[in-house]
């Protein structure tokens, strides 16, 4: 029962972000939940770095594997608030890049760096990530339906690295991961090159 | 009827639900609940003496961002803390949830329904953590604090910003 319960509570919650209320007061909360979650989705670089990292995490193991999910999303945020506030931060669209260069690599090669290093890299990462984000983010009484819903699809995205990431239980597997490990770092050399 | 519907409509705002669902995360004891009604009450009596505007929004963001970093830190959180955020949180959602109804029975009415649906909201939450023992339901609570304070984070930037 607690198991039924806990498997449909994330779709519950779904539904109730996506309700759309009538009145004026709490504003455009299905639009701000939908734009939010399909923010990623339409920035390749983005989704194939953020499910580059929980494949990492697999080759990383515990607990790398639960941790960047919980870590990067606080880390991304604080790199969202420096995007909001206007600290100038560099090259962000090349970090972005670099990133999925970077973690395809890691993927691509199995690394396995020590935790902080992987923790380091991951945090390095994020905060391009966040800045490119924050300073998209809608103002009005929407704002937290699409912060919620971008949050949650980047946690997603992860959760989907994680989920193919496990795959490397098997020769064939770990094979098929690293692989495209490789195709994310060539695609993130791609966009850093601007070909993409 | 149209007026608990309208109350349930007034209190499904994500902001609220994010306070509200993070605060759960935090909750082991039945006192943080009985402050956070506490709280539902004294904000509803300030807004029935016709209260000015006040920065509860920002309040519920706040909330929102350190109970969803506790959460995701698994730090447990005395029941004194606990409890005081909860009535904080009570007050503050009280605050930002007025009734629309133009009649005082009808208003009275909405806020009763507002309360019980973040009551119920924040008891179910609560009830789910406790539950999640096993190792991967707790870092499934984690990972819902990690991304409730990242959301409120954000939005808290925004507001504070602009």
């Amino acid at each position: 029962m607690t198991v039924r319960v806990l498997r449909i509570a994330p779709i519950a919650a779904a539904f109730v972000f996506i309700t759309s209320p009538a009145f004026a007061h709490t504003g455009e909360t299905a639009g701000g939940f939908l734009a939010g979650i399909t923010h990623p989705v339409f920035g390749p670089d983005h989704i194939i770095a953020m499910v580059a990292v929980g494949m990492w995490g697999v080759f990383l193991g515990a607990p790398a594997i639960w941790l960047l999910p919980i870590v990067f999303p606080l880390v991304m945020a604080l790199g969202g608030v420096l995007g909001i506030i206007g600290v100038p931060l560099p090259a962000v669209e090349a970090g972005i890049a670099s990133s999925a260069i970077v973690l395809g690599l890691m993927v691509a090669l199995a690394a396995r760096p020590p935790l902080w290093v992987a923790a380091v890299l991951v945090g390095a990462f994020a905060i391009f990530h966040g800045y490119a984000h924050g300073q998209e983010l809608p103002d009005g009484a929407n704002a937290v339906a699409f912060s919620a819903g971008f949050v949650i699809a980047t946690g997603l995205l992860h959760l989907t690295g994680i989920a193919f990431g496990l795959l490397a239980r098997w020769p064939a597997g770990r094979l098929a991961v690293r692989g495209a490990g490789g195709a994310i770092a060539l695609i993130g050399l791609a966009y850093l090159g601007g070909l993409m | 009827m149209a007026a608990v519907i309208a109350a349930f409509i007034q209190f499904a705002q994500p902001t609220h639900l994010l306070a509200v669902v993070a605060l759960g995360l935090l909750v082991r004891s039945a006192s943080p609940i009985i402050a956070f009604v506490l709280g539902l009450l004294t904000g509803s009596i300030a807004i029935a003496f016709a209260m000015r505007e006040t920065p509860s929004t920002l309040v519920l963001l706040g909330i929102a961002a350190v109970a969803g970093m506790i959460a995701a830190l698994a730090r447990p959180l005395p029941i004194l803390v606990a409890s005081v955020l909860a009535f904080v949180t009570g007050v503050a959602l009280a605050l930002n949830s007025p009734p629309q109804a133009i009649t005082t029975p009808e208003a009275i009415k909405e806020q009763i329904t507002t309360g019980n649906a973040a009551v119920l909201l924040l008891a179910g939450s609560a009830w789910l953590a406790a539950k999640a023992t096993r190792p991967w339901r707790r870092i499934g609570v984690r990972i819902a604090g990690s991304w409730i304070a990242a959301s409120a984070i954000l939005v808290l930037a925004l507001r504070l910003a602009r």
